[in-house]
């Protein structure tokens, strides 16, 4: 099941609405870049644990890139700006990928033998798949923990309720947004190297088919609500799943997308509700 | 004319309709993220309709669009009650939602695509786009198009004036969508095919893109911004897929440097002695 | 000249959460007369204006309009009732000139549906770009007529509003402030004007300010506001002697607000 994938990019995009209030649409393609990036280095030869760190280090230059168009040299010149900007980076790179790459899909070598599923009676659990959702529950209790524990995070959480309050108050604001930029962009690069190493198949398209159900996860989780978007992100993997047995594979993002225009209208604030990362406008 | 010239001035005339489906919602102030969607509806229909019925193309197209603005209008009254970001991504999903469940009507092809026979050249395409410039520049050139500008710049005091802002908002939101399924169905006729999977969230992102790059301010502003996407590639000889990664290039450079876009109103207005600036005239009496 | 009051307030209430913003408020605005509504800040004078606008539902009492119940009518429809307004900081529409503002105050009166469709850009002279041509050239704006209105002096832009309100050619114009940051000859200036369309137009007004010296040469009757209750009305220099009204002022403790405040 995809959800911890689903969760993973929904906790990245929670983090930029929650604490920037900005709807930022490169995350998506940083999912891309996490798992194309994966393939090509694996491709190349390189092993797979190194492909993955130099993804997620590529993952994680892109987003300070990102940051720097979007936001350092943007603030003030009106609210469109950042999500503009945005959605212009997840054309630039998914087409800068399909120059690059083709539109092709790549397949990832078989890494993980057959051996590594689990039998609990009828179900089948494939073990790098529960890895990769271990991962995210770790690495998101551990932002959890950082948010309301460390001064890091009060200085998010400051931002968060007032920008302008914040940097009144000290917070060096110019430092911790391009963290904000880096985290999500860490967690969105992991959850494309986790699809890549646990279901093998990338292409340059990969943002919009599944990195654009994180979306999903966040809002049904309730935006700005780190937890709520992993449970979310869970339910839009069950719903999937559900929605494949009742009604075939084809109607699955019918499903999905009518599910999200359903809560958008009905239940905007989410499943769960509100922020845990300052105060919601 | 070479065909490539041909080829690159359709290109610009469907870019130029599809801008102006784009442009009608943001002069309201709202974000159409599915506008995609609203195209590939006026496409089908429109493909259904010549294909399958003895229906004429020339009537066809504007039926197609019509069958999207009526799509449009049902969906408004519950989405355009969302406001923000959150119609920006209600808009998005309603974009793929329309987008998957085309892929699952076999009747217009399914997933396979959908053929469509009838052929229409650059100067039926160049007519349609020069007639949606017109119908649209006239329609700001009337109350409608103060009372938009007011519903985009303050719905509060536009509410108090006495504008209902909601059906200003819905009819820019329908009319928007009319036109787009208009471009579809061009698009559909030209290339005489026509499937789901080409009308895409990166599809509806580029349109917005160029629409806000040339400034929504401004009835010119759809115009400038289809034309840059269009020709300032073929310029430079960029092959398809440079042609989106120097826009996108372009754009985010332009956000840094003139957010407000290439064409603003008051820009234009100036230009056209429309308007007149009084912060530059300094201590001067106005004229 | 009927007798009975344009607007009456009747024990309008209204609370935010467990704010109580305004009070079992009651008073009445005379037809034709120009009266003040005055207080310290907070008192909840623009909360009264955005309940006779209709901004916010009251929550209790009601608010009467020619003797019609207004209390349940939409915002948008109040201006077709006859009340127009203005805000305490400017708000021009960003993106249309100075006479497309104004023009919007025409939108009530534009006939509807269809009305929307006139073409008032196509046809310079056509006859609302006319009426709003002379409206800004009896304030005295004609230049300013094209002006991109962000870049017109605080002052201009002032007036250009209060053009707007008046295209809706209103019974009851209510005023917040509207000599807020004007210099004492525009605000002499302002005050002419206003007496002037108070007595040529048949208009009703009804005017937040905090000036007391512009209040009291024109206004013929002032109804003061502290915490949301109204502690005093009545002619303006009769008001100013009130006890009460020198206590919210200037805090004087004249040992008369228990009688009043206490349920």
């Amino acid at each position: 099941m995809l959800g911890s994938i689903y969760a993973m990019v929904g906790v990245a995009m929670t983090l930029s609405i929650g604490i920037l209030r900005f709807l930022n649409f490169s995350i998506p393609a940083l999912f891309m870049i996490g798992g194309m990036v994966t393939w090509a280095l694996v491709h190349a030869g390189v092993p797979w644990p190194v492909a993955a760190l130099a993804a997620l280090a590529a993952g994680a230059a892109v987003a300070l890139i990102v940051e720097a168009f979007t936001w350092r040299w943007m603030r003030g010149a009106g609210p469109f700006v950042p999500l503009v900007s945005s959605m212009a980076f997840l054309i630039l790179f998914e087409h800068l990928a399909v120059a690059h790459w083709g539109s092709d899909l790549q397949t990832m070598p078989q890494l993980f033998g057959a051996g590594a599923d689990w039998r609990v009676g009828n179900l089948v659990v494939s073990i790098p798949q529960l890895a990769g959702l271990a991962i995210s529950v770790v690495m998101v209790a551990a932002l959890s923990l950082a948010l309301k524990r460390t001064q890091m995070g009060r200085a998010l959480r400051t931002i968060a309720e007032d920008a302008d309050t914040a940097l009144l108050l000290g917070v060096d604001v110019g430092r911790i947004v391009p963290l904000v930029f880096l985290i999500s962009g860490v967690f969105a690069a992991l959850a494309g190297i986790l699809f890549a190493l646990n279901y093998r198949q990338v292409d340059p398209y990969m943002g919009e088919a599944l990195g654009l159900k994180g979306i999903s996860a966040m809002v049904v989780g309730g935006m700005g609500n780190v937890w709520g978007a992993i449970a979310g992100g869970m339910i839009i993997g069950l719903v999937e799943v559900l929605s494949i047995d009742f009604f075939g594979a084809d109607f699955v993002d019918i499903t999905v997308y009518g599910l999200l225009l359903l809560i958008l209208i009905v239940r905007p604030t989410g499943l769960f509700g509100g922020a845990e990362i300052g105060v919601r406008a | 004319m070479s065909g490539y010239a041909e080829g690159v001035l359709v290109l610009l005339a469907i870019n130029v309709v599809l801008a102006y489906g784009a442009f009608l919602p943001v002069a309201a102030g709202q974000l159409n993220l599915g506008v995609a969607g609203f195209a590939a509806i006026g496409g089908y229909a429109s493909a259904y309709l010549s294909a399958r019925t003895a229906t004429p193309v020339l009537v066809a197209i504007p039926l197609g669009g019509i069958a999207a603005g009526v799509v449009a209008l049902a969906v408004a009254v519950p989405v355009l009650r969302t406001r923000g970001i959150y119609l920006a991504l209600a808009t998005f999903a309603l974009g793929e939602l329309v987008r998957a469940t085309i892929l699952n009507l076999e009747v217009v092809g399914g997933a396979a695509g959908y053929p469509v026979p009838a052929y229409i050249g650059l100067p039926v395409i160049a007519g349609f786009a020069v007639a949606v410039v017109v119908l649209v520049g006239l329609l700001f050139a009337t109350r409608f198009g103060i009372a938009i500008t007011a519903v985009h710049d303050d719905e509060r005091v536009a509410d108090l004036m006495g504008l209902d802002v909601r059906a200003f908002q819905i009819a820019a939101f329908v009319f928007g969508s009319v036109i787009a399924g208009i471009g579809g169905g061009l698009y559909a006729h030209h290339f005489n095919y026509i499937e789901a999977q080409y009308f895409n969230i990166s599809m509806s992102i580029s349109i917005v893109l160029y629409v806000l790059f040339g400034g929504t301010q401004s009835v010119v502003g759809p115009l400038l911004g289809a034309t840059v996407f269009t020709l300032l590639p073929e310029l430079l000889r960029a092959s398809a897929q440079w042609r989106y990664v120097l826009f996108a290039a372009i754009v985010i450079v332009a956000m840094v440097v003139r957010p407000q876009g290439l064409v603003t109103a008051a820009l234009v207005r100036r230009l056209l002695g429309l308007a007149q600036d009084f912060s530059l005239r300094g201590r001067e009496r106005p004229a | 000249m009927s007798a009975a009051p344009i607007l009456v307030l009747d024990n309008v209430s209204k609370h935010f959460g467990g704010l109580r913003v305004v009070e079992d408020l009651s008073f009445s605005v005379r037809r034709n007369s120009c009266t003040g509504l005055i207080g310290p800040n907070g008192a909840g004078k623009t909360t009264v204006f955005n309940l006779i606008t209709g901004v916010y539902p009251i929550d209790s009492g009601r608010i009467l309009l020619d003797d019609a119940d207004i209390s349940r009518v939409p915002s948008r429809r109040r201006i077709h009732h006859g009340i127009a307004r203005n805000f305490q900081n400017i708000r021009l529409m960003p993106h249309l000139s100075a006479i497309e503002n104004v023009m919007v105050g025409q939108h009530c009166r534009n006939g509807g549906l269809f009305g929307n469709l006139q073409p008032v850009a196509l046809f310079p002279h056509n006859r609302w770009r006319e009426e709003a041509r002379a409206a800004l050239a009896e304030a005295g704006l004609e230049d300013y007529e094209r002006g991109v209105v962000r870049s017109l002096p605080y002052g201009v832009q002032k007036r250009i509003e209060l053009v707007r309100a008046l295209m809706a050619k209103p019974r009851l114009l209510l005023l917040d402030e509207p000599a807020a940051g004007l210099n004492s000859a525009e605000t002499g200036a302002l005050r002419e004007l206003l007496a002037k369309i108070c007595q040529q137009h048949g208009l009703t007004l009804l005017v937040i300010e905090h000036d007391m010296h512009f209040v009291g040469a024109l206004c013929d009757e002032v109804v003061v506001l502290n915490f949301g209750r109204k502690i005093a009305e009545g002619r303006p220099d009769a008001v100013r002697e009130d006890a009460l009204v020198k206590e919210a002022y200037f805090g004087l403790d004249t040992g008369l607000a228990e009688t009043r405040y206490v349920n």
